[in-house]
């Protein structure tokens, strides 16, 4: 219970107006860092709910499907430039953001994560890669102002980072299939 | 219950056999190098304590300059490299039985490389063709072979890293279900790191070659500055990582105690590895094209090591006690004087762990943007690396000496080398608390560092400086005489001590302790998660400086 209790303590010093604002400051802070920090809390406080409510998600998510169907729903929602930028300009997106990044997408994985057969993870992981890439391409190759918010500087900045996380991803990915994970259990 | 010979020697022939003649030599090779090296280096900081304490004048075929940059290149690259490794490859030929025959060739293609690398750079500093100072970041431009020499320099270490990975990975696959011995892992941690450190600096020599030869006219200062942090401040962890496998794992085992609980010193070296290298930012909170909220950001990513570091704060002094209060140690503060005190292999790492202390909050002042700017280029700072450096780590490093030397040579600690190790130690902290004390004090009244005269025409608030500079002249003399006992040591233990056979002395578990979990051993994950940290915190400022570059710079030699 400690986990949920720390996740608690994330989300309120992520939700806290200064630490908002410095974190939306930056472009690529706001989109990989915070936000994945708001899902990682909603992650950690899963531990409560997902045992609280256990026959919830039992009935509605025994295979873990829907649950990481929502997750990519919402983050690939957060990933649009717009849905940044109207975080940023309109209060009830911000709001939504708090809401439905921990709530909608940091829960579901937690109790998606271990329902998943190899594949669906698998699938997951190249999710991530090809967004991270289709994000690399279009934040970098854009000549235009994508959000509002933000400088084209930023924007590119962006673009390197996502194909950074990307190789990262991918790195994870093979060293995950080229090595023996029974070793480690 | 005494183990059954034949099992002994199946399972732990070093016990048996003692060290294989082989790995001794690869460790003993660097460990002289390291030495060699500490002697120079040591007499080239006395030279400049001297001269800043205006006590000589340095003659005019050797300047201030060049004695700064080979001090700091002999002593915190070759000194602290060759050490690290010829410890790290005895550590781990002890903890897998023997190293493998390719690896052992690996270490002597690396031992190769550093050498040739360093006689280049040595050759430049002294033909005065490279007074850039071991920093040797842009604009300063040192000789094309300066840099060369530094490649050279780093594929040795890549050699050794790589060496590092094969019998780790090896010995995985033959013990499936088995944890890493401690020893084994730290090894890992430490090369694991040092290759991720490296990238950073080699890209930057890549780009300084074609420029310092005039292939290119311009550089980027900010971009180099940037990678040469990448580098310097995982460096100092990389010494960090190694004091602690001693602390951790060593120092337990003398005192005549049990290792604290595996699973938490296998998460201060992954939190460590994770979390170091985006510290180098706090190098640079003066520099201008960094923003102030990456900036910022930043003091988060260099105290984050203030977690492990506090762990591993908790963790000895948990040992300490209970092995104090098992010897008889009573009332609240009685268990430290159950201590070895007179035992040189306890003292000398004791002293460093306590240095840690004032140490730690000097670097969380550093790290600190609004009292960064009071301290920045003073001599606060090179007070600071003195005593994180010259005491934490440094001493660290001569109490494995003790043990480390006569092992490897078969050879045994007599009680008046020990006695000799002691006096040493006393000497070497009396030496750097008076040095590197007053250098802190010097530069909280604004004594800048990396200057030759600071006379300044004989304004009044420069001679102020004059008093405490003349402190540094004293310590440094105390800490000349400490290297010279400590070189005679090393090499009296190598040659000339007695024959016979000395103990790798390595903790044990509680017990009824569990043995570390599994998942600790998922370097994969780990690497990942550190290229994972180093990407978003390079990305902003490397991206910023590219992409709002100014002119950029040509080299520039000042001497």
């Amino acid at each position: 219970m400690k986990q949920a209790i720390y996740g608690l303590i994330l989300y309120i010093f992520l939700i806290l107006p200064p630490v908002a604002n410095l974190l939306e400051s930056i472009m690529i802070i706001h989109m990989h860092m915070q936000m994945p920090l708001l899902v990682f809390s909603g992650f950690l406080m899963g531990r409560y709910v997902i045992t609280r409510f256990s026959s919830f998600f039992e009935k509605w998510n025994s295979n873990g499907i829907p649950g990481i169907l929502l997750f990519v729903i919402i983050w690939s929602y957060w990933m649009v430039p717009r849905a940044m930028d109207e975080a940023l300009t309109l209060q009830s997106v911000e709001m939504f953001k708090f809401i439905s990044l921990p709530f909608l997408a940091g829960i579901p994985l937690r109790d998606s994560w271990k329902k998943l057969h190899a594949i669906g993870k698998d699938i997951l992981f190249i999710y991530f890669i090809s967004m991270l890439i289709l994000m690399a391409w279009i934040y970098i190759g854009a000549d235009d102002q994508i959000c509002n918010n933000y400088l084209i500087v930023e924007q590119k900045t962006l673009g390197w980072g996502s194909l950074a996380l990307a190789a990262c991803v991918l790195l994870y990915l093979l060293q995950l299939l080229f090595t023996d994970q029974s070793e480690y259990q | 219950m005494e183990q059954p010979l034949k099992e002994t020697i199946r399972q732990n022939p070093k016990k048996i056999l003692g060290v294989n003649p082989d790995d001794a030599k690869v460790a003993l090779a660097y460990l002289s190098v390291s030495f060699v090296s500490l002697l120079i280096g040591g007499i080239l900081g006395l030279l400049q304590g001297l001269e800043r304490a205006g006590l000589m004048q340095l003659p005019s075929w050797l300047n201030y300059y060049q004695v700064l940059t080979a001090h700091g290149v002999l002593l915190l690259l070759v000194f602290t490299a060759t050490f690290t490794i010829g410890y790290q490859y005895a550590n781990l030929s002890h903890s897998f039985g023997g190293l493998l025959a390719k690896v052992r060739k690996l270490a002597w293609i690396g031992f190769g490389l550093m050498i040739i690398g360093v006689v280049m750079v040595a050759t430049m500093i002294i033909l005065n063709e490279a007074s850039v100072l071991y920093t040797f970041y842009p604009p300063l431009a040192a000789h094309p072979v300066f840099y060369i020499g530094l490649v050279f320099v780093v594929l040795g270490i890549w050699s050794c890293c790589f060496g590092v990975f094969i019998n780790y990975r090896h010995w995985r696959k033959n013990h499936p279900g088995q944890p890493t011995p401690i020893l084994a892992f730290f090894a890992m941690g430490v090369f694991v790191l040092w290759l991720f450190a490296s990238v950073g600096v080699t890209i930057e020599v890549l780009t300084l070659i074609p420029w310092s030869m005039g292939i290119i006219e311009t550089t980027n200062v900010m971009v180099g500055r940037t990678l040469f942090w990448w580098f310097g401040h995982t460096l100092v962890n990389i010494w960090y990582l190694v004091a602690t496998s001693a602390w951790y794992v060593i120092v337990p085992k003398i005192i005549g105690g049990h290792h604290f609980k595996e699973k938490l010193i296998r998460l201060v070296v992954i939190l460590l590895v994770i979390l170091n290298i985006p510290g180098g930012f706090h190098h640079q909170i003066i520099d201008p094209a960094i923003s102030i909220p990456i900036k910022y950001l930043h003091v988060f990513m260099s105290l984050a090591i203030a977690v492990p570091s506090l762990m591993t704060a908790f963790a000895m002094f948990a040992v300490f006690e209970r092995t104090g209060r098992k010897l008889g140690g009573k009332g609240l503060f009685g268990w430290l004087k159950k201590l070895p005190w007179g035992d040189v292999r306890f003292l000398a790492p004791m002293i460093a762990m306590i240095s840690f202390i004032p140490g730690g909050a000097g670097g969380i002042v550093n790290t600190s943007n609004q009292l960064n700017q009071v301290i920045h280029n003073t001599m606060w700072v090179v007070g600071h690396f003195h005593v994180t450096v010259g005491m934490s780590v440094v001493m660290t490093f001569f109490g494995i000496c003790y043990w480390l030397i006569p092992y490897l040579a078969k050879r045994v600690l007599t009680p008046k080398m020990s006695k000799i190790g002691v006096i040493q130690t006393i000497i070497w902290t009396i030496g750097m608390t008076i040095m590197a004390g007053s250098m802190h004090i010097a530069g909280l009244f604004g004594d800048p560092r990396r200057t030759s005269d600071t006379s300044y025409g004989g304004h009044e608030i420069a001679a102020s400086w004059m008093s405490y500079e003349l402190i540094f002249g004293i310590g440094a003399t105390f800490l000349m005489i400490a290297v010279i006992i400590q070189v005679y040591a090393v090499f009296n233990m190598m040659f000339f001590a007695p024959k016979g056979h000395t103990e790798f002395p390595v903790a044990e578990p509680e017990e009824g302790e569990e043995p570390a979990p599994m998942w600790t051993e998922r370097w994969g994950l780990w690497i990942v998660l550190l290229l994972a940290v180093v990407a978003m915190a390079y990305v902003v400022p490397i991206a910023d400086m590219i992409m709002n570059a100014p002119p950029g710079s040509p080299p520039i030699k000042t001497w």
